[in-house]
């Protein structure tokens, strides 16, 4: 017989975590197959429904979808604590199924009318259950840390940008706001980009990437100062915002964010010199890639808002610093942590009953690491070709680019599918 | 320095065998190269064997397979014994705690 103590905290089921993943891999197929027929949209204005349709794909069918999913099984790790309700988890993963789908197509076609708003009602019905899952869970944790105040203070950002975009779909069919909803784009894009997907991806990446490399390095202070940098930038441009000040003011906000992504990127260094294993697995490496691929957009933005300075407003480079984020650094993290996440989640769920009847695979090998290598190479080419394209408004480069992201999510969907598919080697 | 106190010395050295095939899956590496057991009593009168060991980092997603995988190795090696696997946290796992062999492997490049 063996007896065991309780000091770990329970695992989240995979029931509620694995929807989330197959949807994201769904979503980021259909983003891509979306880019392909969409060619012409990217060199054109970026208030464009075929790329309003693709972004909010990436954004809420790819990235956020992922990140619910995530957060379900890593912020019950981080806090020490059990998930608070699985059933707000389920709940949680269907409205927004439901909604996203609804809403995309009404961009698609721009047809902002009653489906458009009950999609987007769905998505905030979907975001409030989650925050109120992750609040409660981290309200009965013991341990409070830097990493859940990231990710609460994230989750509530991410509110904040869904229930302005629902605003803004009522705005297109009645005037409630006082300008039109392209005014108020940018708002509802850098809440959801900077207080979403930046602090979140901060958040987790600055306990997973230490972790995954087994390095002791740990800042604290560093993450805090970090923490505040990220949302002190974020709030000083809702302030100039609807200040209406001079556009070189934006600079502010941009440089706090430039100092945070730079302290952030050396924090990941610090941690990869201090790393125990020397050997660093690809999927960590497209991680690591990623954090260097976030300089990319502020670089881009920084340009814009120079050229805004000089009254000289540039379409193209407004479509490739949103490119930049949504198939840039966000996809490239995705595509690293969901092999570092998923397989634990599968072997999880397949081998852990069957502890010492046989020799198990390691998590790595229920996925294609040679598959993983050709979506990477497939991915990197694919995203430098479609942001030359977009800068160059070359409709030749935009379609090869696009044949070369599909394929990367039809590589990303095969080794997904074949680690949910996945059956044990030993009975 | 990776030193398992024990009350047995013979028979801790039986369950360090044992011991050596389980694997943390993510690291590839054996737990007890690893520097994860910090301690093996033997109660004979009662036939029990009272494990104390540690995990990486307390936020192991494997840790619960990691200890099912160490009872399972120990009560195939001791059948006769109830097993009883107590996971601590302090003092916290160190890499001094590797063994040479284990630093070996972790610095392949």
């Amino acid at each position: 017989m063996v007896i065991t103590n309780n000091s770990l905290v329970q695992n989240t089921t995979h029931k509620v975590v694995i929807p989330f993943y197959a949807y994201a891999a769904l979503s980021f197929l259909a983003a891509t197959v979306l880019l392909f027929f969409s060619g012409n949209a990217f060199t054109q204005h970026y208030f464009h429904p075929h790329t309003l349709a693709i972004t909010h794909t990436m954004a809420l069918g790819w990235g956020t979808m992922i990140i619910l999913g995530a957060s379900h099984q890593l912020v019950p790790v981080l806090i020490e604590a059990k998930l608070f309700s699985n059933f707000l988890a389920y709940t949680s993963f269907v409205l927004a199924a439901v909604g996203i789908p609804m809403l995309v197509c009404s961009f698609f076609h721009f047809q902002m009318d009653w489906i458009a708003q009950t999609g987007g009602i769905l998505i905030n019905a979907a975001i409030l259950c989650f925050i109120i899952n992750i609040a409660m869970s981290i309200r009965k944790s013991k341990s409070q840390n830097v990493h859940a105040v990231f990710v609460i203070t994230a989750s509530l950002w991410l509110l904040t940008t869904t229930i302005i975009g629902l605003l803004l779909l009522f705005n297109f069919t009645k005037s409630i706001l006082p300008e039109d909803s392209l005014h108020y784009l940018s708002l509802h894009a850098h809440i959801g980009i900077v207080g979403w997907f930046l602090l979140l991806v901060m958040g987790v990446g600055s306990r997973l990437i230490p972790m995954f490399l087994i390095s002791k390095y740990d800042n604290r202070k560093e993450l805090w100062l970090i923490y505040f940098l990220v949302n002190g930038a974020l709030i000083s441009f809702i302030v100039l915002f609807f200040s209406r000040v001079d556009v070189v003011l934006y600079i502010l906000p941009l440089l706090a964010a430039l100092l945070a992504l730079v302290l952030f990127a050396k924090y990941c260094y610090k941690a990869y010199r201090h790393r125990i294993r020397k050997q660093v697995d690809e999927q960590v490496k497209i991680s690591l890639l990623s954090i260097a691929m976030m300089l990319l957009p502020v670089v881009l933005l920084l340009v814009l808002i120079v050229l805004l300075v000089f009254s000289f407003a540039d379409a193209k480079l407004a479509l490739a610093y949103g490119f930049s984020i949504f198939f840039g650094w966000m996809t490239a993290i995705i595509l690293g942590m969901t092999f570092k996440t998923l397989p634990f989640i599968i072997w999880n769920k397949v081998y852990h009953n069957k502890a010492g009847l046989g020799k198990t695979p390691s998590p790595k090998d229920l996925f294609s690491e040679s598959v993983f290598n050709k979506m990477g190479i497939a991915y990197l080419t694919g995203f430098c070709l479609f942001l030359a394209g977009v800068l160059l408004s070359s409709v030749i480069t935009l379609q090869i680019a696009s044949v070369l992201l599909l394929i990367t999510a039809v590589l990303y969907n095969f080794n997904v599918m074949k680690m949910l598919l996945h059956k044990p080697l030993i009975k | 320095m990776n030193e398992v106190i024990t009350n047995n010395q013979e028979k801790c050295d039986q369950a360090l065998a044992a011991l050596h095939h389980v694997i943390d899956p993510e690291i590839g590496l054996n737990i007890v190269d690893l520097g994860l057991l910090y301690q093996i009593d033997f109660d004979e009168g009662n036939k029990m064997i009272f494990i104390s060991m540690t995990l990486t980092t307390q936020f192991c997603p494997m840790g619960d397979s990691i200890r099912s995988n160490a009872g399972t190795a120990m009560q195939h090696a001791f059948p006769e014994y109830t097993i009883d696997i107590d996971l601590v946290f302090d003092p916290p796992w160190s890499q001094e705690r590797i063994s040479e062999q284990g630093k070996h492997f972790l610095n392949r490049e």
